[in-house]
């Protein structure tokens, strides 16, 4: 049996998914190794959030296996947790805090060593800006935030979703840095898999993995 | 621990920063307390002192389901949820954090509150025991914050959320509040007994409890998806 | 089967209840009511257990055959709890002279638990069927069950001294003879089963329902 350095860190057999009577994700299978960066493509409505959210152990599954990171889910779903990072749609951060108490609050959730936070805000740039209300900052900030937010407790397992969404160019170098330090395996949706050279795509239609 | 502290540092500090819940509950208070007053004119026998004391209740509970329907809120408008949800945090953590925050919004809303009630209504007369009534409110509040945010966490995620939660509440409140009216009005008159009135207050920290245990085991289930 | 015993038992019920049972000396003819009231709130109480039962069973397994037969009961409550209102206002009137009376305590308290009953319908309404919605009644109905002891203490410590609800059983066990409490017996067995009966069929009628949707949504799907 493969060493616990080098198990995969996601693992889903017939991974179904629904939302009322619609199956978002309708029998996923598929497998990313530990170190291994899956890139997600398919259009609007394939599922891919839905799989993030379900790796994320943010939704349950319905139906069939997922493991993350070696746990399954949803029964050792609590146990998984501290092994991944997730960056979803929206930013996650509350707009009457400012950027760095979002991430105190964050760092203390997710039993973040002290020094966390300031590390995070320097890698994504916004040293300066910590200070400041995250409604007052850019929508690009906002999502660099959110970035420092998934990396806060070094993660063994990065969850991705449209990551690059309003990045600027400052912002897009920072997270391709974030990615180039990360050691661990990255999972992520995008409508740039150009980008993440490297990756390997896997193409999702209709909640199914296509081809 | 951590994660209950952090989340209760959040509340407060959102509330401070935002501060437009605690004006609010106030307001309704006192709006409710005048135009009672006014309604009753120049009642100041003991019947109207009983009825004010019944309305005290109704208004404390009518607050608090101010304070409840935007639990969550932020959480809810902003997404916060998957954030909060996919961290290693006993999930129980989130109800107790905000249980907390709402019994202390209520407590300075009643703060504010009670002196203007004896204002208003009982300077004449008899009037019901102050330290008896301090303490059921602050049993009550209790029992209202920790049921409340449950129900809260329940009702937030879905449409009629302003609608569903107050009628989800009401019959809970109904055995609280009719406790609570009778141990205080009891106060009135001098022939009441300490025992009766250690009951009534025991019954409303036998509220707390059942209600504190089932908030406890139940909310991970309200918030899982 | 359920049916026929249901029938059965219907029949003899109301012919001992008709016939056989000797008239109430203090209340008349009228008082035979008591032998519809008092075995329809008994039911009521049995069902709202029931659901929460399941409900319970629901938290722990995540069937969604155990949502089924948590809400199914609940609704049962609602339709036999109504009936418990109505039949005992009938009886009030006729023996007190009012539809109801707010001292009370037995009156209070179910009408609580009706109460209950109904939020827990406006909850179910305001979901989307599926599993949250499943989900969030088990809970609620779990919350119930918190409910039915403080409402008991309650309203027992809100309105000390002021019953008037006549006692059924106390703690020398029935309060009436013989033949009175044998027709209550068989008027209890009857409603029971009655329920059983309403409660299988209900949840034949919701199975059915589903499979229909399912085979409806599969035919669209192809087309």
């Amino acid at each position: 049996m493969s060493s616990p350095e080098r198990a995969p860190a996601v693992v889903c057999e017939g991974l179904v998914r629904r939302f009322g009577e619609r199956a978002a994700l309708d029998g996923v299978s598929l497998a990313v190794a530990a170190g291994e960066t899956l890139v997600l493509t398919g259009g609007n409505g394939a599922g891919k959030t839905t799989l993030l959210r379900v790796l994320a152990t943010v939704l349950r599954p319905h139906a069939g296996t997922v493991s993350v990171a070696g746990h399954e889910l949803p029964r050792s779903a609590r146990a998984a947790r501290p092994s991944i990072g997730y960056v979803g749609h929206e930013p996650l951060v509350y707009p009457d805090l400012t950027a760095r108490e979002n991430l105190e609050l964050y760092a203390e959730l997710h039993l973040a060593p002290p020094g966390s936070c300031d590390e995070a805000l320097a890698m994504v740039g916004l040293e300066r800006r910590a200070r400041d209300r995250t409604a007052d900052l850019s929508r690009g900030m906002r999502q660099r935030l959110a970035l420092a937010r998934a990396w806060l407790h070094g993660p063994a397992l990065l969850l991705l979703d449209e990551p690059t969404a309003g990045l600027d160019a400052e912002g897009r170098e920072r997270l391709a840095g974030m990615l180039a330090r990360h050691g661990g395996a990255a999972v992520v949706a995008t409508h740039e898999p150009e980008w993440f050279a490297g990756g390997r795509e896997l193409r999702l239609e209709a909640g199914r993995v296509a081809g | 621990m951590r994660a209950y502290r952090a989340l209760l540092r959040k509340d407060l500090l959102l509330e401070l920063r935002g501060r437009e819940l605690v004006p609010a509950m106030l307001a309704f208070v006192l709006g409710a307390l005048l135009l009672v007053r006014f309604g009753l004119g120049g009642e100041t026998q003991a019947g109207g002192t009983r009825a004010a004391t019944g309305l005290l209740w109704v208004a404390v509970v009518f607050t608090s389901m101010l304070a409840l329907v935007r639990s969550f809120a932020q959480e809810r408008e902003h997404g916060i949820w998957d954030g909060i949800l996919s961290a290693p945090i006993d999930r129980a953590a989130i109800w107790a954090a905000r249980s907390t925050a709402t019994l202390a919004f209520l407590v300075v809303t009643q703060i504010v509150a009670l002196p203007l009630f004896w204002l208003f209504f009982l300077q004449e007369g008899r009037a019901p025991s102050l330290w008896v009534l301090a303490g059921a409110l602050l049993l009550a509040d209790l029992g209202v914050a920790m049921l409340g945010s449950l129900l809260a966490g329940l009702a937030s995620q879905v449409h009629a959320r302003e609608v569903l939660l107050p009628v989800l509440f009401l019959p809970f409140a109904v055995p609280l509040v009719t406790v609570a009216v009778r141990v205080t009005v009891d106060t009135i008159s001098p022939q009441t007994s300490g025992f009766g009135t250690l009951e009534g207050l025991g019954f409303l920290a036998l509220y707390d409890t059942i209600f504190g245990l089932l908030g406890w085991a139940l909310f991970e289930y309200v918030v899982e998806d | 089967m359920a049916a026929s015993a249901a029938a059965a038992l219907m029949a003899a019920a109301l012919a001992m209840i008709f016939f056989y049972v000797p008239t109430d000396a203090d209340q008349g003819y009228s008082q035979r009511i008591f032998y519809f009231h008092v075995p329809i709130a008994i039911t009521t109480y049995v069902l709202f257990a029931w659901g929460a039962v399941n409900a319970a069973r629901y938290l722990w397994k995540r069937d969604q055959s155990l949502d089924l037969k948590s809400y199914v009961p609940m609704h049962l409550g609602v339709i036999f709890g109504s009936l418990t209102l109505a039949t005992g206002s009938i009886w009030a009137q006729i023996s007190w002279g009012t539809w109801w009376f707010w001292g009370d305590t037995q009156l209070t308290t179910f009408l609580i638990i009706f109460l209950f009953n109904c939020a827990y319908f406006m909850l179910r309404f305001s979901v989307e069927p599926g599993e949250r919605r499943a989900t969030y009644s088990a809970v609620y109905a779990l919350l119930g069950v918190g409910l039915i002891p403080l409402s008991v203490l309650g309203v027992r410590f809100a309105q000390r001294n002021e019953l008037i609800h006549p006692i059924t059983f106390n703690s020398n066990g029935a309060n009436m003879d013989g033949s009175m409490f044998l027709t209550f017996l068989v008027a209890l067995a009857a409603i029971l089963s009655l329920a059983v009966t309403m409660y299988l069929v209900e949840i034949r009628g919701k199975r059915i329902d589903d499979r229909v949707r399912t085979i409806r949504r599969l035919v669209e799907e192809r087309a």
